[in-house]
């Protein structure tokens, strides 16, 4: 899960459990709050009451044959007593009793309050009736409720894009930088724009490193070009010295094959040095990428040169290769370099009399080519590091300097063509070229 | 014939000229651009071995000045810096041919060989050896009017040892010619001698061929 989500999620989840919390929290509190309401509302309408009786006297609400007022208003949700009566002590308190109202139970929360009036003691009841109480609490519920979902939707929606917002430098840090990181050639150095002190310490710190990374990449391939350029004159005074040497008239049958030998060995040496130049040219994009190449043409070229080879060792070679398979931006000499390694790779390792096989197939409207052949095949554990330079994990003794395949690669690399192994013991060995 | 050798490297120039020597070619040195420069205004030759790598002078204006006096010179270009675009530069400046060094003396001779040929007509496109003739234009062999069939290699091998006729191949130059640097190799590897059995077998069918000789432990020659 991405940071941003992370937070997006966490803030979501926050707010939802104080909103049920309130809500929760939410009957408790308004019941305080409406009671003491309530209650003041009753004693405000008892200090009304007693302000007209002190005024006017107990006769404009108790007749002089009487001896109790009642008064209610038409749905009953309030009330107002006023009652002659004897009591001990003086009535002052507020509680909930149940009254029968024309046939209609009804609970109400009442108010006593006793007081004298010429010597006779009254009794003031003042009564809110309490489903009147309770509707007005589930109505402020109501309104509590949504205006807290519509407060939790709108505080997200706004956290969600703010975290976007704040988040766009780090997305793009990852996207452009990051997961670019393999390839140090096409790194793009320009800064992220953000206000963002950490994500700009984080952008300039891949950018050095990438920096440092490139200038080492550079230096080790400019060490290699240069290396192998250097031994190139040496080789090639050398090479020329044995070559005279070889048909010089005077030296015997003996030295001759000593000079041959030489030759031999001076020609692995240029081998090497000429592999290394080669990847190293290519790894420093010193070859264009302009024609439009026939792979199917290709492979039957090499398989043509090759073909006398895989005769002698007796070693089948199958190609079956697609009608149409024209790769465009492509330099043909070092694909052709390619499969010529590839297919002397596969010459190397075929077991006597077995076969080597291009098949091929479309995905995703790519050409995917499958070189396959029999033989030993390739431990699992050595799989991954076939590639690498000077790596032979033949038993066999065989005199090759181990550089085809990091040629192949590179060379695969070069075009974006993925190229990969895979292998089974006993069964053989597959190169699979994605283009 | 007249080679010039532009060549800094004095010790690899001198080699080349020990080699041709052999071949009757007539050498003349050059270590610097500038003693070429002159010597190329003042002389006549009809093969020049350019290196590109010359440290005074930029090799590929030897060819440009040629051209410009109409000297007829074949320019073969030697470089060890085997970019393309070098290549692509001089064959387009009018450059016959081009090496990458470390390039096999005997290649070359065959290279100056081909030359002589296309450019200068000299002698026919037919070599004789024994009782064939090598047709190296149209890469056909004839013995007594019957065309001897080979495949593609066979010719080449058969034609490289024409050409650098009197002289031991080693297997390594011969696998080097056929197959170039191209593949990671096993020197080691027998095809020469695969497709050498197979080429006398051909040619055996048609009459002896006592002139070529298997060198042990070395390679093959053509005694002429």
């Amino acid at each position: 899960m991405k940071l941003q989500g992370k937070f997006a999620l966490f803030n979501a989840l926050s707010k939802i459990a104080f909103v049920l919390l309130f809500l929760l929290m939410m009957p408790f509190v308004l019941e305080r709050i409406n009671i003491i309401n309530t209650d003041n509302d009753l004693i405000d309408k008892r200090e009304r009451v007693i302000d007209l009786i002190s005024e006017f006297g107990v006769e404009p609400f108790i007749g002089v044959q009487e001896n109790s007022f009642g008064s209610y208003n038409i749905l009953k949700e309030e009330y107002i007593s006023l009652e002659l009566v004897e009591l001990d002590e003086y009535w002052n308190f507020i509680e909930v009793t149940t009254r029968l109202v024309e046939d209609e139970i009804i609970d109400y929360r009442v108010l006593n309050y006793s007081f004298y009036v010429d010597d006779e003691m009254y009794l003031l009841e003042i009564g809110k009736s309490l489903s009147s109480i309770r509707q007005t609490e589930i109505n402020i519920r109501w309104i509590a409720l949504i205006l807290l979902l519509v407060f939790v939707a709108v505080t997200l929606i706004l956290d969600i894009s703010y975290i976007k917002i704040l988040f766009k430098p780090l997305e793009q840090i990852i996207q452009l930088k990051i997961n670019k990181v393999n390839d140090p050639e096409l790194f793009d150095f320009q800064n992220i724009k953000t206000t963002t002190e950490d994500f700009r310490t984080l952008d300039l710190t891949i950018n050095n490193m990438m920096k440092r990374i490139q200038v080492l990449f550079k230096k080790e391939r400019e060490f290699t070009s240069n290396v192998s350029h250097e031994l190139l004159t040496p080789v090639s005074i050398l090479q020329s010295k044995l070559e005279n040497l070889l048909n010089d008239p005077t030296i015997s049958g003996e030295a001759q094959v000593k000079i041959s030998d030489s030759l031999r060995t001076l020609g692995r040496l240029k081998g090497i040095v000429n592999s290394l130049l080669l990847i190293a040219r290519i790894e420093n994009e010193q070859y264009l990428k302009k024609e439009d190449v026939d792979i199917a043409e290709l492979i039957s070229e090499v398989a043509g040169e090759l073909r006398d080879q895989f005769d002698a060792a007796n070693i089948l070679l199958e190609t079956s290769l697609p009608g149409n398979s024209i790769y465009s931006k492509a330099n043909r000499s070092l694909l052709y370099t390619m499969f010529m390694n590839l297919y002397g790779n596969a010459l190397k390792y075929t077991n006597r009399e077995g076969v080597v096989k291009t098949g091929y197939f479309m995905k995703n409207e790519r050409l995917v080519i499958e070189i396959h052949n029999t033989g030993e095949g390739i431990d699992p554990k050595h799989l991954t590091e076939i590639f690498s330079r000077f790596k032979k994990f033949s038993s066999e003794n065989i005199e090759s300097h181990g550089l085809g395949l990091a040629i192949a690669k590179s060379i695969a690399d070069f075009h974006g063509i993925s190229l990969s192994a895979s292998s089974e013991k006993c069964r053989g060995t597959s190169f699979t070229l994605h283009f | 014939m007249n080679v010039l050798i532009i060549e800094d490297e004095k010790s690899l120039a001198r080699e080349i000229q020990t080699y041709l020597a052999r071949e009757h070619y007539l050498c003349e040195l050059a270590f610097t651009g500038r003693d070429a420069s002159e010597k190329i205004a003042v002389n006549l030759y009809d093969f020049i071995l350019l290196d590109l790598g010359l440290p005074d002078y930029e090799g590929l204006d030897l060819i440009t000045e040629a051209k410009k006096i109409n000297h007829q010179a074949a320019f073969i270009i030697i470089t060890a810096r085997g970019a393309v675009e070098d290549k692509i530069k001089g064959l387009d400046l009018g450059a016959d041919d081009y090496l990458a060094k470390p390039f096999a003396l005997p290649e070359l001779v065959s290279r100056m060989n081909a030359i002589a040929r296309r450019k200068f007509g000299v002698s026919t496109n037919i070599v004789e050896i024994g009782d064939f003739q090598v047709n190296i234009h149209a890469r056909k062999v004839l013995c007594r009017e019957k065309e001897v069939v080979l495949t593609k290699k066979e010719f080449d091998l058969f034609q490289y040892l024409i050409l650098n006729k009197d002289k031991v191949l080693a297997r390594t130059q011969l696998h080097e010619h056929i197959w170039g640097n191209e593949l990671d190799d096993s020197y080691d590897s027998n095809f020469i001698d695969v497709h050498m059995k197979n080429l006398r077998k051909k040619l055996i069918g048609h009459a002896p061929v006592h002139w070529l000789e298997t060198v042990r432990g070395v390679g093959y020659r053509i005694n002429s």
